[in-house]
């Protein structure tokens, strides 16, 4: 009984239950269901079917099962050219800091399941979510492929569009809530008050800001087939590119929790009792699952849209994004000054 | 230019000018990048493009990758062998391409297919017409990353081969035409699917409109961008609804009417922007008056039942079977004399509008049982320039909103 | 006679709603089909499209019918169909003598179709079916005995046959062949 105490106890140790369950293993399950039900939302906005083959009863749902095996099992191919040592690298960081994020937030309101004190938490996961993307451009760079560093130069004009406007467009519910900790802010956003009501501005901007940071739909750029294959992982095979692309997923991920926290009312309306399950396990499945509601959004864009130039996103983001993303500030703190929030 | 007569050292591999093939310095702050052969956006060419940063300062179109020497080979065959042939070089737009052909080689023999066949073959001209568009919208639609775009167009494409399978027996490769008529009249019914599908077809277009003409993301995209002005598509010479996209009032159909077309009651719409966006607005603009000829041709062909579809020539040599079966059956089996026909001496040239452009061709035969010379020009072949000249000055990534909209199809091209 | 006439256009002006509408739009119909998805996919060995009577697919002979003239190899665009001599025995004067049997290659075929329909006597037919697998290369050049036979058509054991009719809602739907149908 000892032991299992012990493994329990390890395992429900708040920095290792975030970052490996809620960090790792949860947007694992998510991200198959989500690739799934991208698939499937495409095929039906196109009329077709989409996977269905691989188990016809349940609608193909586990194609992405048999796709990661294709993934695990493929020879990894490391050209002679390539920067060995930056290109093996660079996509298992860019996985790896995709995931630490998830430690910088509560997923609950009581102190003792917090990883870290949570005093600053929305800038340190702000800040910690903004690093992956170096190592996407690496990625690039060392592949010494025309195509390649094509990509790699487009995410770094991509970094400059995006990465302002998701910090401003978050830290506008600091600025209504006057606190960087997310516990006060989804406190704050108790009795239905949720900030996507109160702020859709902000909301907005955050929500396409994130869709530039992980080449969602309208600015699928960085790995626009058409022009550069790939773009920066057009080398990259087998596990390596499903690391990749595992990667640019989980960001994703990451930041729906963001986006849940600050605007959606993260676990509420459930309120957090004692105990590890009604303390910690429940509040997260609730952000969770709020989580892949937005994750189905984005995905939804994909049959909708084409992409942008990069020029044109650029141009979104600067004339059009930021001024949103200000607007939305700008209305927190009228917000907060006429006493709008509690 | 001497070629491949090279002692060592003389002539080395720089002076073979295939592009491509020879190196050269480019401006210190260039980046040559290859698109094609083999690459998601090229099709079976390659673009050569030099880019400054994000823009493109110099376009290489090198073609040639599909080439097989369809002029040489139609000169080893016996005429009507060449239908098969010829419709090879675009596959889905099957009639339009071989038509020409076909009237240039009656020209040569004097006889002009009956009206009935004539309403048959515009039928079926402009099934293909609309579904090479359609077919073009979609590779376009990917090429800008808009999915739905790609797989709508490929589904309505499906509805109008299925209206080409049941009237001639075969989806895509017809052999439809043959000189002095066509093989086949249509199947009963045919005519009130047809109208389903011009009615279904019209709403589509509403829908395809609103996700992706009018999308401002795609609009985006395609807005001035890859303009064409009037003068120098004229000097160019490109051809189709890309010209006509540029405000040049350019039709076969209309400038040469051929078959039945100037008896139909239509319109050639013309765009004067020029722009990526014009030539999809023109392609759309073009697909209504196809479903308006359609329209048109199964009123005609319900008025005009059992009417001969192969010109007298051959039908007075043909059995009593053959005449029972297209009696019964509607089918005009081809009568012996196809194979061994001898084609009297002399030059013809015939053109037809296809959904990319003019198609001519010019016919020389020596009297004998093949064709002395063919010579094809295909509408793609002279669209082709359009990357040399249009290209640099935009962005790597207009790249494939140009060659989407231009609708290049190298296969027709090549030959 | 009313001849074409050249019309002018210009692509619609961008209002200034333009980006709300356009979006709205364009959900709106992502949303509507979401819902409604109208697909025709044939879901294809469990379902098989029954193509119709007049379909140019296979090709076989009616060797009683058939009147030895070769019109049909020489009408072959691809030199698939040949003439191969066989020896036989006149059943009437019981003397050997050589005859000429058209037999097909199915590796050069491009079913135009043109054997079929110059076969003055009706000789050759076609089967409304392509969809037919052979195991290598060689059994792809028909002999005369096979060439008088259907090719074996593995699909129709699996699937049922379904047949598409033109519709003004939904483009294509498939409706379940009856059997007799042309």
């Amino acid at each position: 009984m000892d032991v299992i105490d012990v493994i329990v106890k390890i395992i429900t140790w708040p920095p290792l239950w975030q970052l490996v369950v809620l960090g790792l293993v949860a947007p694992l399950g998510v991200v198959v269901g989500i690739l799934w039900f991208e698939r499937k939302t495409a095929a039906r906005v196109q009329r077709r079917f989409g996977p269905l083959h691989v188990s016809p009863r349940i609608g193909g749902a586990i194609q992405l099962i048999a796709d990661l095996m294709r993934y695990a099992f493929q020879e990894i191919i490391i050209p002679k050219t390539v920067d060995k040592g930056v290109f093996l690298i660079a996509p298992l960081t860019a996985l790896v800091l995709s995931i630490v994020p998830v430690v910088a937030v509560p997923f609950t309101s009581v102190s003792h399941y917090w990883p870290i004190p949570m005093e600053y938490s929305v800038l340190i996961s702000l800040a910690l979510s903004t690093i992956s993307a170096i190592f996407i451009v690496l990625a690039g760079w060392a592949s010494n492929n025309k195509f390649s560093i094509i990509g790699g130069m487009r995410e770094a004009y991509m970094i400059t569009a995006y990465e302002l406007m998701i910090i401003l467009a978050i830290l506008s519910v600091s600025a209504m809530t006057t606190s960087y900790n997310f516990v006060d802010v989804v406190l704050a956003q108790t009795g239905g008050k949720w900030f996507i009501i109160l702020n859709p501005l902000a909301f907005l901007a955050a929500f396409i800001s994130v869709l530039m940071a992980t080449s969602g739909f309208p600015f699928e750029i960085p790995e626009s087939e058409n022009e550069v294959v790939a773009g920066p992982f057009t080398e990259y095979s087998g596990l390596l590119y499903g690391v990749n692309m595992g990667a640019a997923y989980i960001k994703r991920f990451v930041y729906s929790i963001f986006i849940t926290l600050a605007f959606l009312g993260g676990w509420l309306p459930y309120g957090p009792g004692d105990g590890f399950i009604s303390g910690y396990l429940i509040p997260s499945l609730v952000i969770i699952v709020k989580a892949t509601i937005l994750m189905a959004v984005f995905s939804f864009l994909r049959a909708v849209y084409g992409r942008y130039r990069l020029d044109q996103a650029l141009d979104f983001a600067w004339k059009l994004l930021f001024p949103l993303a200000l607007m939305g500030f700008g209305l927190g703190l009228l917000e907060a000054y006429i006493g709008l929030i509690g | 230019m001497s070629g491949f007569v090279s002692t060592r050292g003389q002539v080395g591999f720089n002076d073979l000018k295939i592009p491509g093939a020879w190196s050269r310095k480019i401006g210190k702050d260039l980046y040559e990048v290859f698109i094609g052969p083999q690459h998601p956006g090229s099709g079976h060419m390659r673009i050569i493009i030099r880019i400054d940063g994000d823009v493109i300062v110099e376009a290489d179109p090198d073609m040639g990758y599909v080439h097989r020497t369809m002029e040489k080979l139609g000169e080893g065959r016996e005429w009507i062998k060449g239908i098969p042939l010829y419709e090879r070089m675009a596959i889905h737009d099957a009639c339009n391409v071989t038509l020409p052909y076909v009237r240039a080689v009656e020209q040569l023999l004097g006889i002009e297919a009956p009206l009935r066949a004539k309403y048959l073959r515009v039928l079926l001209c402009e099934i293909n017409r609309i579904a090479a568009y359609l077919y073009g919208f979609g590779i376009f639609g990917v090429f800008v990353g808009h999915s739905t775009m790609y797989m709508w167009p490929f589904g309505d494409r499906e509805v109008w081969i299925e209206l080409a399978d049941w009237l001639t027996g075969a989806r895509l490769t017809h052999s439809y035409p043959v000189f002095g008529g066509v093989r086949r009249d249509v199947p009963a019914d045919f005519t009130n699917q047809l109208r389903k599908a011009i009615r279904y077809m019209r709403k589509r277009l509403e829908e395809y409109r609103k996700i992706y003409v009018d999308n401002p993301v795609i609009r985006a995209r395609l807005e001035d961008v890859g303009v064409i002005p009037k003068n120098l598509a004229i000097e160019l010479g490109i051809t189709g609804p890309n010209l006509r996209a540029s405000g040049v009032l350019y039709d076969v159909r209309y400038n040469d009417p051929y078959e039945v077309y100037d008896e139909l009651d239509f319109e050639i719409p013309v765009f004067q922007e020029g722009d990526a966006l014009a030539r999809v607005w023109q392609r759309v603009e073009e697909i209504k008056q196809s479903l308006r000829i359609l329209e048109q041709v199964a009123d005609w062909l319900d008025k005009h039942p059992r009417e001969p579809i192969l010109h007298d020539r051959f039908w007075k040599t043909a059995p009593p079977l053959h005449k029972k079966i297209f009696e019964t059956e509607g089918r005009a089996k081809l009568v012996p004399l196809y194979a061994l026909l001898k084609v009297p001496k002399g030059k013809a040239y015939a053109r037809a509008e296809t959904a990319r452009g003019e198609i001519t061709y010019y016919v020389e035969s020596d009297g004998g049982q093949k064709p002395y010379r063919v010579r094809i020009v295909s509408a793609s072949a002279r669209n082709a320039i359009v990357f040399k000249y249009i290209l640099p000055g935009h962005r790597v990534m207009d790249l494939p909103t140009i060659y989407g909209s231009i609708d290049y199809f190298p296969p027709e091209a090549d030959r | 006679m009313v001849p074409p006439k050249p019309v002018p256009k210009t692509k619609p002006r961008r209002g200034i709603f333009h980006a709300f509408k356009g979006n709205l739009e364009a959900l709106m119909i992502g949303v509507k089909y979401f819902i409604d998805p109208k697909r025709f996919t044939l879901i294809y060995p469990k379902e098989y499209n029954k193509l119709r009577e007049g379909y140019r697919g296979f090709i076989v002979l009616i060797k009683q019918k058939c009147i030895n003239c070769a019109s049909c190899a020489r009408i072959c665009p691809a030199a698939a169909m040949k003439m191969i001599r066989i020896p036989e025995v006149d059943e009437k004067t019981g003397k050997q003598k050589v005859k000429n049997w058209p037999v097909i290659d199915y590796r050069r075929c491009i079913f135009c179709g043109y054997c079929v329909d110059v076969c003055p006597t009706e000789a050759l037919y076609h089967v409304p079916y392509h969809d037919v697998v052979y195991q290598n290369m060689a059994e792809m050049y028909l002999d005369l005995e096979s060439f008088q036979k259907p090719p074996e058509y593995k699909a129709a054991e699996e699937g049922i046959p379904v047949r598409y009719i033109v519709d003004e809602e939904r483009g294509l739907v498939k409706v379940p062949y009856k059997e007799g149908e042309k």
